[in-house]
């Protein structure tokens, strides 16, 4: 069955303010898709779009190939796992996975064995007499899960639905979630502020800000390849370093980073001599320079943390640029203290150039 | 009570609003209520045999009702017409409440609130005699009716219960609008959302997600609005026709014209019971707890 989720050339505006840009986004069928952003970037509006709450001003949502144009909210093969999770608290946890189905007038014996295999599915067997009130944050969200998937739905979609669970629980969730949509098989988009769950779970992931759509990749690509400013700082922790293309071929840019010096990364996309660029460098990307490597970077150290497995600096380099930086707890050393010079080394081919002066 | 009460404001201030209340309750409230049991139960004397051999307490002037069939039947026939007027008030006022609450922008909320609650600045004969003014055979209502074609004579809007049944819902709509409004307003507008993605369409929404969140709010409206109309005697004196009598105007017969004032308080109490009776049965049919109403 095709479960693809197409926005094609969708626009949502609200009066003047306009949430969402044109987009054209193809989610593929079975696919862990996430929208990945800051609150306010309009994640939770494609949601809406998508689910019928929302008609888009422009364009139209496509699922598994059809339109969705006129089709209202309870006729769409998409199911919603809400924020908080709306869970009807005045009925019992099977009636509240039996909804859906006892709205398709699905009969009461069918319903049993519907609920009775999405709570075994859940590991909550025991569980379809309980009021809502009598379960622990995860089992709600377990019960969420199982409503949602009761009616089939061809897209599942999550509306950031582990945000209220303590962080163990939500690292469990994940990969509970991983296994559920493994299982059925089914679309799944969720939507995120939290990029630790965007990229452990995700087959794709979608960065966006502002209403745009900054990038859309695999968690791998989209952490090694940033092709924004933006998804460079948003993604991981990243220090940015304005400067002036000097030289550039298809594979390495040199920035005049003024008193800093000349700094060179791998370019991403096309950047013309004399244009602005912002160079990034992952924290754990920069060594000492004792350690060798070919560009270096002078600062001082404002504090030293130990974490255990790494060390974090946080250094200031002549220009006042905070630089954030990982260390391997190997390289921890007496000399590494508040106050003290560091010279930083990186290699150019882990650092990236893009264009544009983004978030620094 | 006495101990939070103690604790918030002193003991001085805490003995002033319990004997505050206190008094309110004994002196305006029980007392008199034991005054009318107590009227109903003594027959009706010339003030020199007050205290005589004839003041004897009997069932007497409640039986009365039971053997008058006319006034036993304007009996009923006042709790049907409550009832009829409760359910319309709910009807028309269940819409408004859920536009409120859940639909309108906050702006356009606020704009219907005030127009509903003008009116009610109005004195409430006033605003009643308006709507005999309306309903009237040769008023308003009719000429725009004849004028628009949709009738090719005037209606008797007032003549049987019409007239007091549009008074009544009138003048008891915001008892039921605003228990209502806050109760829908209390719900969670993911809940309807996701009945809506679950697949329910707009009745089975309200059926099983908004009616039963809301119900101690629609409790509390029916109850006021059926207390309210039930125990009327406004509405029914100006749209009311001789043929739609309400039981109040009997009684105020009893005591202000009759003179009988044992005979009213027997009447009073008996519509008193009977509204009581009929609620805790309604509660009970839709377990309805007081505690719910509390809320």
């Amino acid at each position: 069955m095709d479960s693809s989720v197409h926005l094609d050339n969708t626009v949502m505006q609200f009066g003047d303010f306009t949430a969402i840009q044109k987009t054209d986004l193809k989610i593929e069928s079975g696919e862990f898709f996430s929208f990945l952003g800051p609150s306010g970037c309009g994640k939770t509006t494609i949601l809406n779009m998508i689910s019928g709450f929302l008609d888009p001003t422009q364009g139209d949502v496509k699922i598994g190939g059809q339109s969705m144009k006129g089709v209202p909210a309870n006729k769409r093969p998409t199911s919603m796992i809400f924020q908080n999770l709306a869970l009807f608290p005045l009925m019992t946890v099977a009636e509240n996975i039996e909804f859906g189905l006892e709205v398709r007038g699905v009969s009461k014996s069918e319903r049993k064995k519907a609920s009775d295999r999405l709570l075994e599915l859940v590991a909550l067997e025991d569980s379809g007499t309980k009021k809502i009130s009598e379960l622990s944050g995860g089992q709600k969200q377990r019960i969420a899960i199982a409503r949602a998937l009761a009616v089939e739905p061809q897209v599942l979609l999550l509306d950031e639905p582990l945000s209220a669970l303590d962080l163990k629980l939500r690292q469990h969730m994940r990969t509970e979630l991983k296994e559920i949509q493994r299982k059925t098989g089914i679309t799944f988009i969720y939507i995120t502020h939290d990029q630790g769950e965007a990229l452990t779970m995700s087959d794709r992931v979608a960065v966006m800000s502002a209403g745009r759509i900054q990038q859309v990749a695999d968690p791998i690509t989209l952490y090694r390849d940033p092709q924004t400013p933006f998804v460079a700082s948003f993604v991981g922790e990243n220090n940015g370093i304005r400067g002036k293309v000097l030289a550039a071929d298809s594979n390495l840019v040199v920035l005049d980073c003024g008193p800093l010096g000349k700094l060179a990364g791998r370019s991403q996309g096309s950047l013309a001599v004399g244009s602005d660029a912002t160079l990034f460098i992952r924290p754990e990307h920069f060594r000492l320079q004792s350690e060798g490597g070919m560009h270096t970077l002078q600062a001082t150290i404002d504090e030293v943390n130990f974490e255990g497995a790494y060390l974090t600096l946080n250094a200031n380099t002549p220009t006042n640029q905070a630089l954030s930086i990982q260390l391997g707890t190997h390289q921890f050393s007496d000399s590494l203290k508040k106050g003290a010079p560091v010279s930083l080394s990186y290699n150019e081919l882990d650092a990236i150039v893009i264009a544009g002066e983004g978030h620094v | 009570m006495f101990k939070q009460l103690k604790s918030r404001f002193g003991s001085g201030l805490a003995v002033g609003i319990v004997g505050m209340v206190g008094v309110w309750l004994i002196a305006l409230v029980i007392l008199p209520q034991i005054l009318m049991i107590d009227y109903s139960l003594r027959p009706n004397l010339l003030p020199a045999d007050i205290g005589g051999p004839k003041d004897t307490f009997s069932l007497v002037n409640y039986e009365t009702l039971f053997n008058n069939k006319i006034h036993l039947s304007i009996f009923f026939k006042t709790l049907w017409s409550s009832v009829l007027v409760t359910a319309l008030t709910l009807l028309v006022s269940y819409p408004i409440a859920f536009y409120l609450a859940k639909v309108a922008t906050p702006q356009k909320a606020a704009l219907c609130l005030l127009l509903l609650i003008i009116p009610f600045w109005i004195n409430e004969i006033l605003r009643t005699f308006s709507w005999y003014i309306i309903l009237a055979y040769k008023g308003p209502l009719n000429a725009l009716l004849l004028g628009l074609g949709f009738i090719d004579r005037p209606i008797r809007f007032l003549s049987g219960d019409g007239g007091v049944l549009v008074g009544m819902v009138y003048a008891y709509i915001l008892f039921m609008i605003f228990p209502i409004y806050n109760a829908i307003e209390s719900l969670d507008t993911n809940q309807i959302k996701a009945a809506r993605n679950l697949g329910a369409g707009w009745i089975r929404t309200h059926w099983r997600v908004v009616i039963p969140h809301a119900k101690p709010g629609i409790a509390t409206g029916c109850i006021m609005t059926f207390m309210l109309a039930a125990g009327s005697y406004a509405v029914p004196a100006l749209l009311g026709s001789p043929g739609s009598r309400w039981f109040t105007q009997i009684i105020y017969n009893w005591f202000f014209e009759g003179g009988n004032w044992n005979q009213g308080a027997a009447y009073a109490f008996l519509l008193l019971v009977m509204c009581i009776g009929f609620i805790a049965l309604v509660m009970r049919v839709f377990k309805v707890g007081l505690g719910d109403i509390a809320k």
